[in-house]
């Protein structure tokens, strides 16, 4: 009874906005404002050319305090991009910004119809739905919640450092998550960078030193992020301390126990193309600088079995008794940057990747051309040493795949397929370089002026199509292809192939991001908010994206991509406190069955049941307020604020009655 | 047990000796082979085919046969019919408009078919209830290796064998779905199971040549010979088959391919069921080794197993 008293007080005010000609050359605006002068609730009414600008917003303020106006309709573009503009006004006017109604008469109206007489009747009953929407909305106020000003950061590669170091120098700590034992990513194995072949370490180890001795930047090898509880400005984080069996303070790098140690393992930095011990240091300039046990490869962390390492080790750096723990951790943001991987080999068995030494991927060739690698920078093949004379590239192996493989293209490796080309010439002169390839695609700063150098003057041979299949014959690999521009079939003898894989999520990450709650595309690539406008933000609040673990992208873009998102949590962390929109959707306990239907709708992890009530309890900050639980809730308990089934009910009756 | 077994017309015409060796060798596994009452030919290349309807009409028939008979599988070891059978069981399996118009005539085809007969029967859909499986296959998910291999009577010591898969044993691989089509082991498996070793190398499903052989036999006859050439320098002693077409281009057309490529000095070309009836125990003349145009008696050298394994 209480409600229906209050709408009958209320006064509404319309403002029909011309657009310029955009409505009004569809839409009779005139017309509009004058049916609806004297419908019922409505005491105000009038149309303007451009409502958006000043002078129109200036109009709206007035008129509200003129005549006293306790609830507007603006009839103008869709609410996505004015709603803000009008809700300010209004405020600067003294009423509550929920109080604003938005009749979208441009994309659902102006801009679809050509019928003038018709167009003119549909604007009038979509302002008509929104009046009887507006007479019953209330006054909301946005919700409240701190934020606690520190930022997890999960992964340490060339993303994470950068998000990290942005982070920590706009004054707020961070916490940077890294699996592995060294920080440096994918970017620390590659050799030169292109298209200035800069070499890959020697621009990456001052940030990762940096990290390291960076007073805010709190830094976890060998650490893996077990849960992640809350919501945005006030996530609890469990991260899991796996045991590096080495004290890494009392470590001083003396290599004793390397030398003793009996086991033997293929070295992964150099991606299997070289062995290490159990006990070793990623590569030199790993950061934290200290040696790791390798627990797996270990003769069993176990002094009566073997013990070498242990008792050669002076420092008593080398602990066996060390145990996995949890480290609990309060953040504010997350900025999720956990790389990629390269497709298997076995998924393309036609190129003999799992049976050929001399069939490698990318990464693998990036080992052998690197100076840090298992031959020193020299080029030889990995089955017999010797230096290949011929090598073939196939790009796009399993990328732009829509039967077999993946769909998306890779983006980085024309690039790199074009620098490995004229690396390999360089440094063998003598040697043919041959390019499988679909297209070329070289978008990015001096990058086409690059491959055009590859083509022209390191005279790298390019054949537009793809590769059907490589096999051994005797010494040489035979390369079967297409010449797409011939029409031909190429058949084509190597020493060595390099094949640009496809660039996949990385391996095991499905299992962090389902602790997450963040959503991925069907590639297994994070998912951001919106594709143009949103691009490192999760919908999930509070978690920013980085990196391959978005998408390929290369070095430069990854950077931007990760600054970008430092950015982000600057503008999160600089506010006092978090404002969220009050159109959250509510349960009244009264009529709630605790059926659960709602939580199982929600895509944002907002709902839950309360256990001993079992009723749904809403988490008012993680709600978006979508409304996919209101719309699916059998009892009605769950009502969206300023959108309830009553207010929607109204609309309707009001533009279907004539 | 028994068990359905659709030879097809070639395995009772040009190539018997995939027949007798596999009916032999099934013998030893005390599996007995039953041949659907009046089965035809299953149509060949034809119900391959997309468009034609008819095709579809004789491996169907065969196949509700099976079933009338009370069959739930049905093996063939001739890799055009394990195709064949398969492929049209999967169109009556997922396409209504098949499988109405092909059970339509079906219909018909057995109300004919009671006039001559004294008792009536009924008649009733077939919607591909019967599984079709290769020989292979059955040996491998049904019989299961650790059974066969209780039973190996020879040593195959010796015995360097390039299994050849040709192509209706993997394509399509959305239909066919036995194994990776790329780089298929299933064949080296088998191999490897009754005790040969299995040689890796790249033809191993590469064409033959196929029907070219009919229309352009210098193509089929290259097609062979690099297969072959790639499985000598591979080692192999023989090459495996299990497609009666495989082995005429390989094993008939060698004399061909000896003339046209003077590098190549031949190779024997066999049945898989022939080593797996061999290793059996099965007696050396009952494997069909007549039939084949490069002897390959040599290979069958009888060294029985080692007491110690029963």
């Amino acid at each position: 009874m209480t409600a229906k008293k209050k709408t009958k007080e209320k006064r509404i005010g319309l403002f029909v906005c011309h657009c310029g000609v955009n409505i009004a050359s569809v839409v009779d605006v005139e017309k509009v404002a004058q049916v609806l002068k004297d419908y019922p609730g409505v005491s105000f009414s009038t149309n303007y050319v451009y409502m958006c600008s000043d002078p129109g917003q200036q109009m709206i303020i007035d008129t509200i305090k003129e005549k006293h106006l306790d609830g507007i309709i603006v009839a103008a573009c869709s609410p996505t991009l004015h709603e803000k503009t009008f809700q300010e006004a209004a405020r600067l006017a003294g009423l509550n910004p929920y109080q604003i109604e938005i009749a979208n008469i441009r994309e659902q109206d102006s801009w679809v119809h050509t019928d003038k007489a018709k167009a003119t009747k549909k604007a009038i009953k979509i302002v008509k739905s929104h009046v009887a929407k507006a007479l019953q909305n209330e006054n909301l106020e946005p919700i409240k919640v701190d934020v606690n000003k520190r930022a997890l950061i999960i992964g340490g590669g060339i993303s994470g450092l950068q998000a990290a170091l942005d982070i920590a120098d706009h004054g707020y700590e961070v916490i940077l998550v890294e699996k592995n034992p060294s920080i440096g990513g994918k970017m620390i194995q590659l050799s030169e960078t292109f298209p200035t072949l800069d070499c890959s370490q020697c621009i990456l180890t001052p940030k990762m030193v940096e990290v390291s001795r960076h007073p805010r930047i709190k830094l976890l090898t060998c650490h893996e992020v077990d849960s992640v509880s809350g919501f945005v400005g006030n996530f609890k984080v469990r991260i899991r301390k796996k045991p590096r069996y080495v004290d890494e303070t009392l470590c001083n790098l003396c290599g004793e126990c390397e030398k003793v140690c009996p086991q033997i393992v293929p070295d992964e930095f150099n991606m299997g193309l070289s062995f290490r011990k159990a006990i070793y240091m990623p590569f030199p300039q790993a950061i934290p600088g200290t040696y790791t046990l390798d627990a797996e490869h270990c003769l069993g962390l176990n002094p009566v079995r073997c013990g070498k390492c242990k008792d050669v080790c002076e420092k008593k750096a080398v602990d066996y008794d060390m145990k996995e723990k949890i480290v609990e951790e309060n953040v504010g943001a997350i900025v999720v940057a956990t790389g990629y991987d390269l497709y298997t080999m076995q998924a393309l068995g036609e190129y003999g990747g799992e049976k050929y030494d001399d069939v490698v991927n990318g990464l693998e060739f990036e080992r052998i051309l690197s100076a840090s690698g298992p031959t020193g920078g020299s080029i030889r093949r990995p089955s017999d040493g010797k230096i290949p004379k011929s090598i073939v590239f196939v790009q796009c192996s399993g990328s732009r795949d829509t039967e077999k493989h993946n769909p998306y293209c890779s983006k980085i490796c024309c690039m790199y397929t074009a620098k490995h080309a004229m690396m390999y010439r360089h440094r063998v002169p003598d040697g043919q370089a041959i390019v499988f390839y679909i297209d070329v695609r070289t978008g990015g700063k001096a990058f086409d002026e690059f491959y055009q150098r590859t083509v022209e003057e390191e005279k790298v041979l390019y054949i537009r199509g793809k590769v059907s299949k490589i096999f051994k014959e005797g010494d040489k690999l035979i390369v079967w292809g297409a010449d797409t521009l011939t029409g031909k079939k190429v058949e084509v003898e190597a020493d060595m192939v390099v094949l640009a894989m496809a660039m996949v999520k990385a391996d095991g990450v499905m299992d962090l991001l389902k602790k997450l709650k963040i959503s991925t595309d069907i590639h297994g690539f994070l998912a951001e908010a919106h594709p143009k406008l949103r691009p490192v933000e999760s919908l999930y609040a509070g978690f920013y994206l980085a990196g391959c673990a978005h998408g390929p992208k290369d070095i430069p873009e990854t950077v931007a991509q990760a600054s970008a998102a430092a950015a982000k949590v600057g503008n999160l962390f600089a506010q006092k406190e978090l404002a969220h929109e009050p159109t959250v959707v509510p349960v009244n306990d009264e009529l709630c069955s605790g059926c659960g239907i709602c939580i199982t709708m929600c895509p944002y992890g907002a709902r839950s049941l309360d256990p001993d009530r079992h009723v749904a309890a809403v988490n008012e900050i993680l709600c978006e307020g979508c409304g996919a639980c209101a719309a699916a809730c059998p009892s009605g308990a769950a009502q969206q604020r300023n959108q309830t089934d009553d207010q929607i009910f109204s609309m309707l009756r009001a533009m279907l009655r004539e | 047990m028994k068990l359905h077994y659709y030879p097809g017309c070639t395995l009772k015409e040009k190539t018997t000796a995939l027949d007798v060796s596999t009916r032999e060798a099934m013998k030893r596994l005390d599996i007995e082979l039953v041949e659907p009452e009046g089965w035809t030919c299953c149509g060949a290349e034809y119900p391959l085919t997309e468009e034609k309807l008819v095709g579809l009409a004789a491996p169907i028939r065969v196949l509700r046969q099976v079933r009338e008979e009370g069959g739930d599988v049905v093996v063939t070891t001739c890799s055009f019919c394990y195709a064949v059978l398969k492929r049209a069981n999967k169109a009556i399996q997922e396409d209504p408009l098949k499988h109405k118009r092909i059970n339509a005539y079906l219909r018909d085809d057995i109300k004919i078919d009671n006039l001559t007969k004294e008792k009536t029967t009924g008649f009733a859909d077939y919607n591909g209830e019967v599984k079709v499986m290769h020989l292979l296959e059955y040996l491998r998910d049904r019989v299961g290796y650790p059974r066969i291999q209780s039973r190996l009577k020879r040593d195959l010591k010796g015995l360097a064998i390039a299994p050849y898969y040709g192509c209706r044993l993997l394509r399509p691989h959305e239909e066919m779905g036995l194994d990776e089509p790329d780089n298929p082991r299933f064949f080296e498996e088998f191999l490897e199971a009754v005790g040969c070793k299995a040689v890796d190398y790249p033809f191993k499903q590469e064409c033959c040549g196929s029907y070219l052989s009919v229309s352009l036999p210098a193509a089929a006859t290259e097609a062979s010979y690099r297969v072959l050439r790639s499985a000598r320098l591979n080692g192999a002693t023989a090459v495996a088959v299990t497609c009666p077409l495989c082995f005429y281009n390989m094993d008939h057309r060698q004399n061909a391919i000896k003339e046209a490529f003077l590098d190549f000095p031949g190779l024997p070309v066999v049945f898989f069921t022939q080593i797996l009836a061999w290793a059996l125990g099965v007696d050396k003349r009952l494997l069909g080794l007549g039939e084949h145009s490069v002897p390959a008696d040599g290979l069958f050298v009888d060294h029985p197993m080692a007491e110690v394994r029963s």
